[in-house]
């Protein structure tokens, strides 16, 4: 063995970034390691055993005791009979305006460049973006509202697809949240919290309900690829984080441009069966070291590489669409032909539905129109509006709505006032947590309702509120799961999606 | 001789011989012939008459339950008379008293019947059981002196009978004609009513119409628009017949519920006169009524499933029954598991929830032989996830068995529909899908006359709907 020549102790091999660990070092980081592990293991050993005690063995005849097991025999989960299996996450990141698309309001267009009154805002603290403006003047929807369907909901003319199927939708007009930042609001959305390190909804429902499919993820994340002439806020994988949950719960993305996923295809020259008895001597050693250092994530690794293995081949039968049929195609319009576009993604998302993934969810960024509104809009709405429509319409004939909940909604609203110049011609709209619209269909959910109201500014909730929190909630019972009993242990609390904070299921919405 | 002095001694001969008849059987006969000649006076056509008639004829259903219970008391009376000589000679005056009350009773009902202007084959059934019951009560009155002096006693029980026959018969039309027809029967024990001929309400069952229209309209509306009467020619005992309307033209204006008339009534001020249902019956309400705006608005339609925005409490009807207890099983279904690679998956954490049988990791391979693998957790399995599987026809022949399956998804397999009349024997599939199988509709009469069966999708296959584009394909029935 070479000795490093700064270091007389070090029995290592000379370390990758060429520095030396002394023995002694090594030797205390081992100690502590393996005492942290192990406490921390046999603290979950105890604590179970002591609850089995407790509360007799009977209670847990059907649970599976390590954390990352089989989680289809545990039966403690579901709460109760679902009426979703699965769900379909439409995140429109960046915010849509409320006020130009559902939330409508006759009344504004006489008041157009009027200035909002005062009392309407409140002592409400404004963005930097408009708190130094010197006035606040109205700004209508640019685009007229019609009424549509049998319920005769009103929907702004730049979604026509929407429009076709609102009968079939339930919307929430009084959602409202407590950050008014991108990254606050949308961590707050996904984890129920506005800090980072907490699972977001698909890894409490991957760690809840398990998967359906063995050879695919349970979670899936679709990014539809950005526009560059749009305001595209980040989304990083902060959002689909498993948090302190095992990290195999936390989504996949499959990539938008190129392969799905990196890496799929067997390198030139190994077959098969090469790479299935690589990945065993691999789990082989994992598994020795498992046994030597206990820390769970090993576990999760090993059952990340055999995933892997399996979605090899699963993935290719997904992504491949030469056998859908024309019908397919004329529902979700040529964008469906192009990889990374929401029409494409909302069709593998009913590829997924079909195939078994518990939950998917498709974010597309640029909904951030700030002071250009009339520019960035139409093409928002053209790129995702028959993508939604296509999905529903899709899943409804194809009997899957009956099992899936369908969830469309962004991380906040957008000011009724014009952020800059207002014009005949353009204005924009600042962030607004106070009130914005979303729409979910499918199991669970009652169609053709309208929950919540706002007032004539589209400002302020004036009936029926229903916070981030009880969106959660409400999502999770449709789901069969009750969240004030869905919690996991950890840094001292049963923490749960829903916050300490209490949340309520929105009742006025179940089917 | 002349004509005149002919028909003279006819006449003296009639006479005298009318005179060998004794006089109550005279007078019974001039009775009985006033009672049954009385419609003539009062005939029902439909229309309303005089005020004070309908004023007078209100007093009907008060002065009927004198006769009622008198006619009741009579054949009490003559059995105990038997022992006590006193309750013999009593039955006689409550017979001459039943038989007064009777009669008035059958004036005031014509009185109400012609005044209000009511038709209809109940109120024509319960009057003429009102005549009869009186000729009988009549026959009583002459044939019980005899029975009194020890002759002919079986003649005066046989009419005895008969009268409480056709007095239980005219008051049950006569409740109908109050409560409604399906009074009795409302409440019923879903076991007993199995017995009674279902109602032909619609060829559509589970429409929203025949679950949620026609029970409110049958209830509150049927007693006087119905075959018991027809209030205003109109009649909204079936589907056809409210949209076909009254006298006065339609009552359901599909998609505008403000020019329906039905809904126009129902939302008057109850004080008004031409407030419904009228007569101070129960009115609808604001939920019944919010219902019927709805199906309105949606198009009132009669096969419909759904509403849009309306979602009635206990719409699944009676919960599916639960299914017994599988966690003694638990260890065998675990073996399944790992031995077949299908899995059973707990619908929930409460065992009687059910199992689902899930084939997804195994979807290619999972073929008939391997579903009967399964057979012995049949009665367990809700729903099963047969989808993108190997199966056949066959397997339809081994679902039948799984009679407490909710949901089947047969979505892509090789099924041909060919034995899918098996399937009748699931009663609690609500859920069935046939996409991209080669089902033809030939298959489509046999699911309709499935109970329960909502949710039946065709997608892509050679039964599926013309228009696929903005058509409810979501139910096809």
């Amino acid at each position: 063995m070479k000795q490093h020549p700064l270091c007389t102790d070090c029995d290592d091999k000379i370390t990758p970034m060429g520095l030396p660990i002394p023995a002694g070092l090594k030797k205390e980081w081992s100690v502590s390691e393996s005492r942290r592990q192990f406490l921390g293991r046999s603290g979950k050993v105890l604590g179970w055993a002591a609850l089995a005690s407790l509360f007799g063995e009977a209670s847990f005849r059907h649970s599976v005791f390590a954390s990352g097991g089989n989680q289809e025999n545990n039966v403690t989960l579901p709460h109760f009979a679902p009426k979703a299996k699965r769900a379909i996450y439409l995140f429109m990141s960046g915010a849509p305006p409320q006020v130009d698309l559902f939330d409508y309001k006759p009344n504004l267009a006489v008041q157009f460049d009027k200035d909002m009154p005062a009392s309407v805002r409140g002592n409400q603290q404004l963005t930097g973006m408009t708190s130094g403006q010197a006035r606040f003047p109205v700004a209508p929807a640019h685009w007229p509202f019609n009424q549509h369907g049998q319920t005769g909901t009103w929907i702004s003319d730049l979604l026509p697809y929407t429009a076709r199927m609102v009968d079939d939708l339930t919307f929430i007009k009084s959602l409202n949240t407590d950050a008014i930042n991108h990254e606050p609001a949308i961590m707050l959305m996904n984890t129920g919290n506005m800090n980072a390190g907490k699972p977001c909804l698909g890894a409490w429902l991957a760690y809840g309900l398990g998967s359906m499919n063995d050879n695919l993820p349970t979670f899936v994340v679709l990014q539809t690829k950005t526009n560059p002439r749009q305001n595209n806020q980040p989304v990083s994988s902060r959002l689909w984080s498993s948090g302190f949950l095992s990290s195999e719960f936390a989504g996949v993305g499959l990539r938008s441009v190129g392969d799905p996923v990196l890496y799929l295809q067997d390198p030139a020259g190994v077959d098969r069966d090469t790479r299935r008895r690589m990945l065993d001597a691999v789990e082989e050693i994992n598994r020795q070291t498992l046994a030597e250092v206990g820390d769970p994530e090993t576990n999760s690794r090993i059952a990340q590489y055999e995933m892997a293995f399996r979605m090899q081949s699963s993935v290719p039968e997904l992504t491949d669409l030469s056998k859908e049929p024309r019908s397919t195609w004329d529902l979700y319009g040529p964008d469906a032909k192009r990889p990374g576009t929401f029409a494409y993604n909302c069709l593998l998302a009913r590829r997924m539905a079909e195939r078994g993934v518990r939950f998917t969810q498709i974010y597309k960024r640029g909904w951030d129109v700030h002071d250009n509104v009339v520019g960035n809009l139409p093409v928002l709405c053209k790129e995702t509006d028959q993508g939604c429509y296509a999905l529903v319409t899709d899943l409804k004939r194809r009997g899957l709505l009956d099992d899936t909940l369908v969830i469309w909604a962004g991380e906040f609203g957008r000011t009724v006032y014009s952020q800059g110049g207002l014009s005949q011609e353009n204005y924009g709209r600042d962030h607004h947590p106070r009130c914005f619209t979303t729409w979910m269909t499918g199991a669970g959910v009652r169609p053709g309702v309208a929950y919540g109201e706002t007032d004539d500014y589209s400002y302020n909730v004036v009936k029926d509120p229903v916070h981030v929190r009880d969106f959660n909630a409400t999502i999770l019972h449709c789901l069969g799961i009750d969240h004030n009993k869905f919690t996991y242990e950890f840094q001292g609390l049963h923490q749960k999606l829903t916050s300490p904070v209490p949340a309520f299921v929105v009742q006025g919405i179940l089917a | 001789m002349s004509v005149a002095a002919k028909i003279a001694s006819a006449a003296r001969d009639v006479l005298r011989r009318a005179r060998i008849i004794p006089r109550v059987w005279l007078s019974v006969i001039c009775a009985g012939i006033f009672i049954v000649l009385l419609p003539l006076f009062f005939p029902l056509d439909g229309k309303p008459h005089a005020d004070w008639l309908q004023f007078l004829g209100r007093f009907h259903p008060l002065l009927v339950h004198l006769p009622i219970g008198l006619i009741v008391l009579l054949p009490l009376l003559e059995f105990a008379g038997t022992r006590r000589q006193s309750l013999r000679e009593a039955a006689g005056f409550v017979l001459q008293i039943a038989l007064a009350t009777c009669v008035l009773s059958i004036i005031f009902g014509l009185l109400l019947a012609y005044g209000s202007g009511e038709i209809g084959t109940t109120v024509t059934r319960h009057m003429r059981g009102g005549i009869v019951l009186a000729i009988a009560l009549l026959l009583c009155l002459a044939v019980r002196p005899s029975y009194v002096a020890g002759k002919q006693s079986r003649s005066y029980f046989i009419l005895l009978t008969m009268v409480v026959i056709t007095l239980a018969w005219t008051a049950h039309h006569g409740g109908s004609l109050t409560h409604g027809s399906d009074y009795l029967t409302r409440y019923m024990p879903r076991a007993l009513r199995r017995f009674i001929a279902p109602s032909a309400v619609s060829s559509h069952p589970n429409s929203f119409f025949a679950r949620h229209i026609y029970p409110v309209i049958d209830t509150k509306c049927v007693a006087c628009h119905g075959t018991n009467k027809e209030q205003g020619g109109l009649r909204l005992d079936s589907y056809e017949s409210l949209m076909a309307g009254g006298k006065d033209g339609i009552v359901i204006a599909p998609r505008n519920p403000d020019g329906s008339v039905l809904l126009k009534k129902v939302t008057l001020p109850p004080s008004d006169p031409h407030f419904m249902p009228a007569e101070g019956r129960p009115p609808l309400t604001p939920d019944e009524i919010a219902r019927i705006r709805a199906w309105v608005l949606a198009g009132a339609s009669s096969d419909a499933t759904s509403v849009p925005g309306i979602i009635i409490a206990g719409d699944q009807e009676e919960p599916p029954p639960p299914v017994g207890d599988y966690s003694a099983l638990m260890g065998e279904i675990r073996q399944m598991q790992r031995s077949q690679g299908a899995k059973l998956v707990p619908l929930s954490a409460n065992p009687s929830d059910g199992l689902i049988l899930r084939t997804i990791d195994v979807s290619g391979s999972f073929d008939d032989a391997q579903l009967t693998k399964f057979q012995k957790f049949a009665p367990f399995i809700v729903e099963a996830e047969l989808g993108r599987t190997a199966v056949t026809d066959a397997s339809v022949d081994i679902l039948s068995q799984f009679k407490s399956l909710r949901a089947l998804h047969l979505e892509d397999t090789a099924v041909t529909g060919r034995t899918l009349a098996k399937l009748s024997s699931l009663s609690q599939l609500t859920y069935l899908n046939l996409s991209a199988t080669r089902v033809t509709s030939d298959v489509l009469p046999l699911l309709k006359g499935m109970p329960k069966l909502r949710h039946l999708y065709l997608f892509n296959t050679p039964a599926e709907p013309a228009s696929t584009e903005d058509s409810d394909t979501r139910s096809t029935q």
